[in-house]
């Protein structure tokens, strides 16, 4: 299996514009906690946080993209990566958990004022989608595109996902981490939830709350051998990683730490090392009181108090970059790695230290001063709202290690969950469609919407004091999903919890309660936030509230690259289904519409570019076969290959046919099938011209086939469109919709920002 | 309860519904907030404190968990501690 290596950093953060000036500093336990000055905090409790206001963002780009290109641009430098020579192969991975907030800050205030002022160009810049396309746009990169929504997770979930890619064959070289900025919204949602402290923040030690920080940090991730026969430098390499859910609570981590011990074994696992090889543990380490115990306690348990490994919070100085953390991280641990000396925890007087050795013993925080010691391997974890977890590994080159691989199993959709503008419940679709019925309208906008009601959460068990909290994507992938889980036949019990999890594709995210939370900020101030609305303003509530209603406690990735990103979830889902102890993942794509979402689109003049707007969330069952034979379940079809390409275009735009022919063809190839094979196509043009265009390019070669488009059945749903394509074409290989003689079907499906996916199935 | 305090719980109900996204129908005056009747969380508890607070001024932060009992409870200390 092919090893993976890191060959490039790049680093901004409170206490420096580079990877080495930010690592020399964290040795010193250099603070970058000071009076916030990019967010308006007068009437607030606390007034600090780890800014770097030396880099001002470039006039015309969001903040978020800005940090992310500042550190690959060093990242690229520093591996020496020619990024166009190879552009096919070379991809971005990148993590966020508020994305575009300054700019959605900038376009509420214009909009709260005069909502003609407010515009277009800076709706562009709010998703999280943008970042990594900008990224990919401004060095050229055009393979696999992607971002990792999962909140303060991201950057630790995006290293490994880089590095998955690269071992399935999928890339050469990732651009991989995380960005975020400091931002109104995140500061007066921490506010509001009482998590900030109003000193600098002491993980592990004090516990009274968090630094809210800003950054991004990149790694270029590569192939071993890739790296070696272009005589690249290599810091260290990446080993296994390890994610799970607690699926407890939605912003609260399981006081048991359960999840969290579950994430850090399963790095370890599947890296194959013991406990007792990590020399360094950078620890997640918020600050918080709920996170500090939950976490230390997990870490005791794993690996003892014997003072053996060292472990410490880099927040205590750069604060919590939030969705960039785990990245930031990544590259203090490179660095350790590197010169064989671990950053600190600060903020640790001598009385302090003596009530840490009450609490854990001899367990070793590295206590305000960087500590020279062997560092041969290094893992790193980070939590997220959702209750997901994330651990990964890093080791010297080199280092004995036994990887877990890809085991080579096939992977079968054996339950669908549909809600949808033609009906929720798979079997109200399929009667829908095959009675050619209207989807339901909206009568004020027009757009075909789904409608989730107390019938439907009734149905699949969901009761009211846990479905009002719910903004409507959040509705929506609740029902979905256990309706999915219902129609598979899986019940969820303490024994299979652990094995079902959730890849959650979005294209736009809880745009609602997004902008409802801004408002509330923008009338009444920084100090009046709303913590009730707050949890459901990050991408990955959605499949967080579905990991609790559902109780599974898998593997957990919300990923957001456009409206393609439902199809990119079922081609994700089976790799992860492949390398990871999972059985059965819930591939999900949803996306909603309301008042703000259609407000956005018309800003964008997407209804004047030919878009139907639509709303649902589409949860395809996918499982093992080994799983699926072993209970017996029904096999809609199989998962046999997917690919993914991107035309080297701006945020916004589509990419070209060419582009899509090369995306089909990865597709293709993984799936040992030919465009002759295909009987079925499900087309992803959605009434803007250059996207049509493109797709009858590429489909040149597939006349034969038959084409069906989910879009022209009840519109641009996005997210929730492109996994209803997979839906849609299993229930017609499997004959529960229309009428075909196909064995094969292709789905294809379109990100603004250049990048197409294509996704192969099979009759079963 | 007098037209005073009536006053105040009627507001703390518009809070409830508004904030909480709670169905207006089941906010009786005597419902457990935080019991099996409403099920109310500590993320909850901590809207309607800045509710309350940005509401009638009234800090409600770190006071003890029975006030919180019922909208009937929360209007009786909101009355008891308007300046």
């Amino acid at each position: 299996m092919e090893r993976i290596v890191i060959t490039g950093l790049g680093l901004t953060c409170a206490i420096g514009g580079s990877a080495d000036e930010c690592f020399d500093n964290a040795l010193a336990g250099v603070v970058g906690i000071k009076e916030v000055v990019s967010v308006e905090h007068e009437k607030c409790y606390a007034h600090i946080g780890a800014e770097y206001p030396e880099f001002v963002t470039p006039k015309g780009e969001d903040r978020a993209s800005a940090l992310a290109i500042k550190a690959a641009d060093e990242a690229i430098k520093d591996a020496k990566l020619d990024v166009a020579k190879e552009a096919d192969r070379v991809g971005v991975i990148l993590g966020s958990c508020v994305g575009g907030a300054v700019t959605i800050e900038k376009f509420y205030r214009d909009y709260t004022a005069d909502p003609a002022k407010a515009s277009g160009e800076d709706v562009l810049k709010m998703p999280i989608s943008a970042i990594a396309n900008n990224v990919a746009h401004r060095f050229g990169a055009c393979g696999v595109i992607d971002n990792v929504a999962n909140a303060c997770a991201a950057g630790t979930m995006s290293v490994a996902m880089a590095a998955d890619l690269i071992r399935s064959g999928k890339a050469d070289a990732v651009i991989a981490g995380g960005s975020d900025p400091m931002s109104s919204l995140a500061y007066s949602g921490f506010h509001a939830l009482h998590a900030l402290d109003d000193e600098p923040c002491r993980p592990f030690n004090r516990s009274k709350g968090i630094a809210l920080g800003e950054g991004a940090g990149i790694l270029i991730v590569e192939g071993y051998e890739h790296a070696k026969k272009r005589g690249a430098k290599i810091y260290c390499e990446i080993l296994g990683s390890g994610v799970s859910c607690d699926a407890h609570h939605i912003t609260a981590p399981s006081p048991t730490g359960e999840g969290m011990q579950s994430a850090m074994e399963r790095s370890l696992e599947h890296s194959g090392i013991a406990a007792s090889d990590v020399d360094y543990i950078n620890a997640h380490g918020t600050g918080t009181p709920l996170n500090d115990s939950s976490e230390l306690g997990a870490m005791l348990r794993v690996f003892g108090t014997d003072g053996k490994v060292s472990a410490s919070s880099t927040k205590s100085m750069v604060g919590h970059c939030l969705g960039a953390a785990g990245s930031v991280e990544a590259v203090f641990c490179v660095k350790a790695i590197e010169r064989g000396i671990v950053p600190p925890t600060v903020g640790y007087t001598e009385e302090d230290e003596a009530a840490m050795r009450e609490k854990a013993g001899e367990f070793d925080f590295v206590p305000n001063k960087g500590k020279a010691r062997k560092v041969e391997y290094v893992q790193s974890n980070n939590y997220a709202f959702g209750g997901n977890n994330a651990s990964i590994i890093y080791a010297k080159e080199d280092a004995p290690r036994k990887l877990t691989g890809d085991d080579g199993e096939r992977v079968f959709i054996t339950g669908i969950g549909v809600v949808s503008p033609m009906g929720n419940t798979v079997s109200a679709y399929a009667e829908n469609v095959n009675a050619k019925a209207a989807p339901s309208i909206c009568e004020k906008c027009g757009d075909a919407v789904s409608t989730v009601g107390a019938d439907d959460f009734a149905g699949v068990g969901i009761k009211l004091n846990f479905y009002r909290k719910l903004d409507k994507l959040s509705q929506m992938t609740c029902v979905s999903g256990k309706l999915a889980l219902a129609d598979a036949g899986i019940e969820v019990t303490e024994e299979n919890a652990t094995k079902i999890g959730i890849i959650a594709g979005t294209s736009d995210g809880p745009q609602t309660d997004i902008a409802n939370f801004q408002k509330g900020i923008i009338a009444n101030g920084t100090q009046s936030g709303s913590a009730f609305l707050f949890p459901n303003t990050v991408y990955n509530a959605a499949p967080g509230y579905l990991s609790i209603s559902a109780g599974v406690k898998g593997y957990n990735v919300t990923c957001s690259n456009g409206a393609a990103s439902g199809l990119a979830a079922v081609g994700y889902s089976s790799r992860v289904l492949r390398t990871t102890q999972n059985d059965v993942i819930l591939a999900v794509g949803a996306d909603e519409d309301s008042d703000t979402v259609h407000m956005l689109y018309e800003k964008l003049g997407a209804f004047d570019a030919g878009m139907k707007l639509s709303d649902g969330a589409i949860t395809l069952v996918l499982e093992k076969e080994s799983s699926a034979n072993k209970r017996g379940a029904k096999k809609y079809a199989e998962v046999l290959g997917s690919g993914s390409a991107r035309s080297d275009v701006e945020f916004g735009k589509f990419g070209d046919g060419e582009t899509l022919k090369k995306a089909i063809g990865i597709a293709l190839e993984e799936s040992g099938v030919t465009a002759e094979d295909i009987g079925l196509v499900m087309t992803c043009s959605n009434g803007v011209k250059s996207l049509a265009k493109a797709e009858s390019e590429a489909l040149i070669g597939f006349e034969g086939a038959e084409k069906v488009s989910v879009k022209d059945i009840c519109g641009e749903g996005r997210a929730a469109s492109s996994a209803l394509e997979a839906a849609h074409a299993a229930l017609m290989l499997s004959g529960k919709v229309g009428k075909t003689a196909a064995t094969y079907a292709l789905a294809i499906s379109a990100s603004a920002g250049g990048t197409f996916n294509a996704v192969v199935l099979k009759k079963a | 309860m007098d037209a005073k305090q009536r006053e105040i719980a009627d507001k703390i109900k518009k809070i409830l519904v508004e904030n909480l996204r709670l169905p207006e129908e089941d906010l009786t005056d005597d419902a457990k907030l935080f019991g099996d009747d409403i099920g109310l969380d500590s993320v909850d508890s901590l809207e309607i404190i800045a509710g309350i607070d940005q509401e009638f001024g009234v800090s409600m932060m770190g006071v003890d968990r029975e006030h919180f009992q019922t909208i009937e409870t929360l209007s009786k200390y909101v009355m008891d501690n308007l300046d």
